[in-house]
């Protein structure tokens, strides 16, 4: 039994699970205490105590699924175990033999391993195969390489295929035959599931995900227009809306704050100044609460694919950076630039001409989410933590470069919300080359925003919650 | 141990009109026999406060809740001195003061004399218990609902970790409290942000989903006696076909039961698309899921 869930346990790890020593004593001792015969029960100890959230649980579901039903563990063989003649002594024979037929990788070994009925080292692989982008960084410009590395291992299944297929020919005559053909069918069988494996998407649960579809009516004709179909005229009449609803906000903001912040007496500060008048507290001090440091670091897509809607985002952000006291812009097509600076020392139509014109940004580049991703992970992780709110304005279309969603999903893990707007109508997500599906799983929020309501409605709910 | 089984606990939570799925039951037996904290996550109207509220009947322990809010600090939910108390007895016992005061020839000496009597202000009678400190030193073991927890900063997160993994707190004028019974801490979260690993580390995870065909239909039997068969019947039927169509809060267990009394009220015995139309504002809490459920009504019928 423990080895059992020490093996299922491993498998978890090798998932991306967290399972730690304790949480697997936890597990141990609570095993002891239900009816382990009941599957519910049973799934029910291991659930709670290896998948702590709702994102893991998908993870676990399909892994538990794996380990003990398609894997029927009942069948793993013990050499020592083993009766003559019986099955697992079959199996045994054959595994042998199509192991002397592998070539001596790690990819085949965790093939072997994995009909053997240990997933383990499987699962091993298939993580190095979708964080390989991860390790060669700079260099690589597309999601060949792990592709080649999939089909490699799609290659070596098939091979596996082939010998089996070898085997069973080779003992037609003998009298094990029709046994063995039984065995080559359960090994057929665990090697789709190793081929189904590689190609399924797993995306966590992410139902918490706010989804907002519908908006408020601020402006009926200006506010309705998608910023993409407007003209000059209209462009001077939008920016001058949103500086006036930029204030307008910072005066609610402000009036909210001081209404709200309004603390408990401070005994400790009364006496103290009461000290003055005689002992007599004339003047009475309260414990006002800070004000919510809340940090925003706003990441922008200024590629062509949005070019119409850049501008207007810039200038969202710009009126954020004015609204709260910790903002860190950055601007990217396929690298991020910060923007921050800018944004600071400059009015507004001239830090948006300057970022157009005067930072280092390739405009003439491929957008690709992937490198930015990488490289904001690996210069300005330290900008996050649980007080930040990450805005990502972009179309996610990243020109079928590999989307690199775990670094979101490590980014999400160090901050306090992820918000990712979107320009582009819903209906057009996640086609062609659009990567919003995969990025949605990691988001808090996923909204459209490509005319002014749902732009004022999302600075309405970043500001008032 | 209070419960003895698996069945046991899905029976005693039913007699406290709370039906259970067997994982919540699993979850919960282990919770009590095992002492940890269960941390339940699910949408909004699942049963998760409800859960609770089952527990503290069946068990017949009181229950004490903390709500999370941005901006909870100790002083609302640990404990707080009274100052304003404090001050008014130094007021009262002045002449005490001061003849305790009247024999002494320095200031030194003085000062030496009211430190005393410092126990006297610092003392039980001054603090203000709030709900962590009651669920602690309560003289029988509570139910303690740390409702919305991910509500709350992290600062307070961290707090918690703390009060979860010892069951003890220090309050530096008293010293070191230590609970007198380990209470049974449920603490839900809606998923705003996520919890640290630390916190999860500590508890058991639970998910409550939308409840099976099966056991909806038993819990609003449950709920409202005197409802008709075949009503109930339709209902979740009608509702489980609500809930495939993308909308922006999809209906839960709570929405349901309102739905049903909403039905009883109005003495409805059979569902039309009329009768649904008309009470729709009871199941969807936004207008444009309002007319999203309009424009498929002939699907939640067929």
């Amino acid at each position: 039994m423990v080895n059992l869930v020490l093996k299922f346990a491993a498998a978890c790890r090798e998932a991306r699970l967290r399972v730690s020593t304790a949480e697997l004593i936890d597990c141990m001792g609570q095993l002891k205490l239900i009816d382990l015969l009941e599957e519910s029960q049973f799934k029910a100890v291991l659930r709670g105590n290896f998948a702590k959230s709702r994102r893991e649980q998908k993870t676990f579901d399909r892994l538990y699924h794996l380990f003990f039903h398609e894997m029927r563990q009942d069948l793993a063989f013990d050499p020592e175990r083993s009766e003559p003649g019986g099955m697992a002594e079959d199996l045994n024979e054959m595994l042998e033999g199509l192991a002397e037929q592998s070539e001596n990788t790690p990819v085949d070994q965790a093939i072997m391993d994995f009909l053997a009925g240990d997933p383990t080292s499987y699962l091993q692989e298939i993580q190095r195969v979708e964080s390989q982008a991860e390790a060669s960084g700079q260099g690589l410009k597309s999601n060949l390489g792990q592709l080649s590395s999939r089909l490699e291992i799609l290659m070596r299944l098939n091979q596996v295929r082939k010998n089996i297929r070898a085997l069973v020919k080779d003992s037609r005559e003998t009298p094990e035959a029709r046994g063995r053909q039984g065995i080559a069918d359960h090994f057929n069988e665990r090697l789709g599931t190793a081929q189904a494996m590689l190609s399924e998407d797993n995306r966590p649960y992410n139902e918490a995900l706010k989804q907002v579809h519908t908006h408020d009516i601020h402006y009926p004709d200006l506010g309705e227009k998608p910023f993409a179909s407007l003209t000059a005229r209209e462009i001077q009449d939008m920016r001058e809306t949103i500086e006036v609803l930029v204030r307008k906000l910072k005066d609610a903001a402000t009036r909210r704050f001081i209404a709200r912040s309004k603390g408990v007496l401070d005994v400790k500060q009364t006496i103290r100044q009461s000290a003055r008048y005689q002992g007599v507290p004339l003047e009475l001090k309260f414990k006002d609460r800070p004000l919510r440091k809340a940090k925003i670091v706003a990441l922008c897509d200024v590629s062509g694919s949005v070019w119409s809607a850049a501008r207007f985002m810039l200038n969202m952000i710009y009126s954020l950076q004015d609204c709260f006291s910790g903002v860190s812009s950055f601007a990217f097509v396929c690298a991020p630039t910060n923007i921050t600076d800018i944004f600071d020392k400059n009015e507004v139509n001239q830090a948006i001409e300057k970022i157009m014109t005067q930072t280092d940004i390739t405009f003439d580049a491929l957008t690709d989410y992937g490198e930015v991703f990488y490289q904001f992970h690996r210069d300005y992780l330290h900008l996050l933590n649980k007080r930040t709110t990450l805005i990502i304005v972009g179309d996610g279309r990243s020109n079928y470069h590999h989307p690199r969603e775990n670094l979101l999903e490590a980014m999400r893990a160090r901050c306090r919300r992820v918000v990712w707007l979107n320009p582009e109508p819903e209906e057009f997500w996640n086609s062609g080359d659009s990567e919003m599906l995969t990025y949605m799983a990691y988001c808090h929020e996923a909204r459209p925003c490509r005319n002014l309501n749902q732009l004022i409605d999302f600075i309405e709910d970043l500001m008032l919650v | 141990m209070e419960f003895e089984s698996v069945e046991d606990v899905q029976q005693k939570l039913a007699a406290a009109n709370y039906i259970s799925s067997r994982e919540i039951a699993t979850v919960v037996f282990l919770a009590v026999a095992t002492g940890k904290p269960i941390l339940v996550e699910g949408p909004a109207g699942s049963g998760k406060t409800e859960l609770a509220r089952a527990l503290s009947r069946c068990l017949k322990r009181d229950k004490i809740r903390l709500q999370c809010y941005e901006g909870l600090d100790e002083a609302k939910a640990l404990y707080e001195w009274e100052y304003a108390k404090q001050l008014l007895y130094t007021q009262m016992i002045k002449g005490k003061i001061n003849d305790l005061l009247a024999a002494t020839d320095s200031i030194a000496e003085a000062v030496e004399r009211i430190a005393e009597q410092e126990n006297a202000f610092f003392s039980e009678r001054f603090l203000l218990a709030r709900p962590l400190l009651q669920a602690i030193s309560a003289d029988h073991p509570v139910v303690l609902l740390i409702d919305e927890v991910d509500k709350s900063d992290p600062e307070f997160e961290a707090f918690l970790l703390e009060l979860l993994s010892e069951f003890q707190v220090s309050i530096p004028e008293l010293g070191i409290r230590k609970a007198r019974h380990i209470p049974l801490v449920i603490l839900t979260s809606n998923n705003y942000r996520d919890m640290s690993d630390a916190l999860k580390r500590r508890c058991i995870h639970l998910y409550i989903d939308y409840p099976q065909r099966e056991l909806e239909k038993r819990i609003v039997e449950l709920k409202l006696p005197g409802i008709e068969k075949h009503l109930v019947e339709k209902l979740v039927a009608i509702i489980n076909r609500i809930r495939e169509l993308d909308l922006k809060k999809r209906p839960c267990i709570s929405e349901t039961l309102d739905w049903a009394q909403a039905l009883m009220v109005l003495q409805a015995d059979d569902l039309s698309p009329a009768t649904v139309s008309e009470t729709l504002n009871v199941i969807c809490k936004y207008r444009a899921d309002t007319h999203m459920v309009r424009a498929h009504m002939d699907r939640l019928f067929e």
